[in-house]
């Protein structure tokens, strides 16, 4: 290793460390500038911090008769969003040593492990919002899941590989792969898909308590203290994991670290997170501009998303598109 | 291997020719009957839009006389009639079809699906010819034909018959688009033909039935 520059492990630990400490404060912008676009004041930027720190001070709560995965389940779940980022292009260009110990579709699996985990600690406290939401949770996660294969197929097919570094390169290699029509459909379909996984507007309100409409939301109501702040935490990890894929994978593959010096790898830290926020602010007007659907309607709402991912593979596979 | 990307019109005559097909399976959506004769304007925009792109791109100037005359018939005209017929009628919603939304769009995408590969086992690739848009027509026809046999309203159908023809012009613009100006301009009579026998159809219809549901000629006994 040559002088001044970062060790790739160094690297790696840092794109957790980005993910893990810069995803309450894009939470937290985003949250403010939606409240502006309310005509609020909004809350304070740094307020999921503060959340934290108190949820993790106060006692935890255990519902009568649930087992050991209730209080298990929280941290799994937050261990597997801490592994997603050493597989996918957080901050570098380049694939760092351990980029390489799964493809797209392992990352999906961790994401879905840890959906499982959540879920899994909702059924287990017995109480019946809680399960209605973990009920929820996995029946649309089932109907997300086609999307997520076409839109990995997409992947697949442009690039020859299921690496998402791959795509990232050939993305940055032309302006003319951007605008390509099977990349742009893929991209319009997996922006669906973070719509809906994100538990963003058109299939839940992200904010607020109404059970009606609960998807994700409803599978933590049990929860309380330290617990409850992990599986926050991880909501928000999640969030802004599925943002840096889209982000870096697909939309704007730019602004990433292409060396090891230490100065390069400290901007895109910066250009990582105000992409973030900036895509953030693009689901907060989604959600102040449309209304949400009704539980039954998701469907529809899926399905579009389904045909998006569907022609990405067949524009490209019969044509070059 | 990965193919590179497509060139600049390739690229537009394909994104123009997607984007038909998706104003196609809104049409399966859309549920206000007003909505869906806007889209199909919107659509008809969008083929004109391509037609000016084919116009510019391979310096044919009958084109732009073709897109004048289906911008002037398919995006003002025939959508203004069907309005006007719709608004005499007073029935806002289309009635319920054979099967839910998200149904209907698998079913589209499956024949779309079938589309694409009946095109591309016929295997007329060339450097020329945009053989995705021309795959993409193909699957246009198809949804037409699933909203046409799935929606049970006269609307919807007659929407659904336009659309065709929308979808025929797509694929004479990126296949033929040397096409002697006289056949695509009898295909635009045909389609005012069809527009006229199609407004009486509705009229006469909603006159006998008092709805623009189909489902009542399913009782006829000879």
């Amino acid at each position: 290793m040559s002088q001044g520059q970062l060790a790739p492990q160094a690297i790696q630990a840092l794109q957790d460390l980005t993910i893990l400490f810069g995803a309450p404060l894009v939470s937290g912008v985003v949250a403010h500038v939606e409240g502006r676009l309310q005509g609020r004041r909004g809350p304070r930027i740094l307020q999921p911090y503060y959340d934290l720190a108190k949820l993790f001070r106060k006692e935890t709560v255990v519902p009568d008769g649930s087992s050991w995965v209730f209080l298990v389940a929280p941290i799994v779940a937050f261990g597997c969003y801490l592994i997603v980022p050493l597989l996918i292009p957080v901050l570098t260009t380049y694939p760092l040593p351990l980029g390489y110990m799964g493809d797209i579709i392992g990352g999906g699996f961790i994401l879905a492990l840890a959906g499982f985990a959540v879920a899994i600690a909702g059924a287990e406290s017995g109480a019946p919002y809680a399960q209605l939401g973990s009920s929820r949770a996995m029946t649309f996660g089932a109907l997300i899941e086609p999307t997520i294969l076409f839109v990995v197929f997409a992947v697949g097919v442009i690039t020859a590989t299921d690496l998402p570094y791959a795509l990232a390169a050939i993305g940055r290699s032309s302006a003319s792969e951007i605008v390509r029509p099977a990349h742009v459909l893929a991209a319009v379909a997996f922006f669906l898909v973070v719509l809906a996984d994100t538990g963003r507007v058109p299939v839940e309100t992200h904010s607020g308590t109404l059970e009606f409409g609960m998807i994700d939301e409803g599978r933590v109501l049990e929860h309380s203290g330290g617990p409850l702040a992990l599986l926050r935490w991880g909501s928000a990890m999640k969030q802004l994991i599925l943002y840096t894929i889209l982000i870096d994978v697909f939309v704007a593959p730019w602004g990433l670290a292409g060396d090891r010096r230490p100065i390069s790898v400290g901007l895109a830290i910066p250009a990582l997170l105000g992409k973030a926020i900036a895509v953030g602010c693009i689901f907060a007007i989604i959600d102040n501009s449309f209304s949400k659907l009704r539980l039954f309607k998701i469907t529809e709402f899926l399905a579009a998303a389904f045909l998006f991912a569907v022609l990405a593979v067949l524009v490209f596979y019969l044509g070059g598109g | 291997m990965p193919h590179a990307a497509p060139s600049t019109f390739t690229g537009s005559a394909d994104g123009i020719a997607i984007l038909v097909l998706l104003t196609e399976f809104a049409m399966l959506r859309a549920q206000l009957l007003s909505s869906q004769v806007r889209l199909y304007a919107f659509q008809s925009l969008v083929v004109t839009v391509l037609a000016v792109v084919v116009a510019a791109t391979r310096h044919i100037d009958e084109l732009y006389l073709l897109a004048a005359l289906s911008f002037v018939l398919k995006v003002v005209i025939v959508p203004r009639v069907v309005l006007r017929l719709l608004s005499h009628a007073e029935v806002d919603l289309a009635g319920s079809s054979a099967f839910g939304v998200a149904t209907m769009i698998a079913i589209a995408i499956a024949a779309s699906i079938f589309g694409f590969f009946s095109i591309g086992a016929l295997h007329v690739q060339s450097t020329a010819l945009p053989s995705t848009a021309l795959a993409i027509s193909v699957a246009v026809v198809l949804v037409a034909f699933v909203l046409i046999i799935l929606r049970s309203d006269v609307v919807s159908q007659a929407i659904g018959f336009f659309s065709l023809e929308n979808g025929v012009s797509v694929a004479s613009l990126v296949v033929a688009s040397g096409l002697p100006l006289i056949v695509d301009v009898a295909f635009l009579f045909d389609l005012l033909a069809a527009v006229v026998v199609f407004g009486v159809l509705m009229r006469i219809h909603h006159r006998r039935t008092k709805t623009l549901s189909t489902e009542p000629l399913d009782r006829l006994r000879g």
